[in-house]
């Protein structure tokens, strides 16, 4: 069962169809996430006795910033994959997640310096986890632009699969950076192994945020995959079949 | 019990004194994740209608010859 499972994603056209109902769910269960974690932590979760309201940045700045790194290490592993198995959807996927990862990354960078404002009274420091992180959109960049600068496609998917895994070296810089260096940014807000120090009325809507954020990247993921699944596959007879009906 | 943290929605606007970094912050996020959102839709219609045209080309040239 597991290895059949797996080699079905060795199939365009079985993600393609699949991943339609997949991105549906994903759309809407993202919707509802998104609106209940950000009412929460926007109206409903306590304020903060040293940051004051500015801490409600951390609902949208945190799951975005995680989601930044880990679209990078899926990345990363879809680069092993291509390398080991040649399968196209790993490449596809690449490209889909470059373009949500670089959306992300962004979005972190920029909700990061706006709280750093009220919190340490300047936008930017070149600290080590400001400048990590900085590196990491570059390196979304980087693949975007190098897929692009190749007209072949299988030349440009192994060529951004190196990229992506050279730059996997910046991942472990920007997780240990506050432990390594002295930064003006806090420590991580949320660990697997260890209790939160906020209350639960403060962690529960972020924890739902996360999960949101997850699910949003996924539905886009999807969405983006399965645009080009079409692009890379429009000379086969099932794409003509899909658009025939459609 | 889960109370709504702000006496009135005005003060829930104004944040005192944060509004003016959270609200941008959000407003800022709906932004990308609507223009992902639309960068990925858009970009798979001009799939379809790109291979549309191209089936209608190669009918067109069969029909000719």
């Amino acid at each position: 069962m597991g290895w059949r499972w797996f080699h079905q994603w060795g199939s365009p056209r079985w993600f393609y169809e699949r991943a339609a109902r997949w991105q549906l769910v994903s759309g809407w269960l993202a919707l509802l996430l998104l609106t209940v974690g950000t009412l929460w932590g926007l109206g409903f979760a306590p304020v903060d006795y040293q940051q004051g309201h500015s801490y409600r940045i951390i609902y949208l700045h945190v799951p975005v910033a995680f989601l930044a790194q880990a679209l990078y290490a899926a990345m990363a592993v879809s680069a092993v994959v291509l390398f080991v198995w040649k399968m196209k959807l790993a490449d596809i996927g690449i490209q889909a997640m470059a373009q949500v990862g670089l959306g992300f990354t962004v979005l972190a960078l920029v909700s990061g310096a706006i709280w750093g404002k009220p919190t340490w009274g300047t936008y930017w420091v070149w600290d080590a986890r400001l400048t990590s992180m900085l590196i990491l959109a570059f390196l979304y960049l980087g693949v975007i632009g190098l897929r692009s600068a190749i007209a072949d496609p299988d030349q440009a998917g192994k060529a951004c699969a190196i990229l992506v895994l050279v730059g996997v070296v910046n991942l472990p810089i920007i997780k240990y950076s506050v432990e390594w260096w002295n930064t003006l940014h806090q420590p991580a807000s949320l660990k697997l192994t260890e209790k939160p120090a906020m209350p639960a009325s403060m962690w529960v809507p972020l924890l739902v945020n996360i999960l949101g954020y997850y699910v949003a990247a996924a539905y886009l993921i999807f969405g983006f995959m399965r645009g080009l699944v079409l692009h890379r596959e429009r000379r086969a007879s099932w794409v003509r079949e899909v658009i025939a009906r459609d | 019990m889960i109370e709504f943290q702000f006496a009135s929605f005005l003060a829930f606007l104004h944040m005192d004194p944060h509004g003016w970094y959270v609200w941008p912050t959000y407003g800022l996020g709906v932004l990308v994740i609507g223009g992902l959102t639309w960068q990925m839709a858009a970009g798979h219609r001009a799939v379809i209608k790109k291979i549309r045209r191209q089936i209608e080309r190669e009918e067109l040239h069969e029909s000719e010859t």
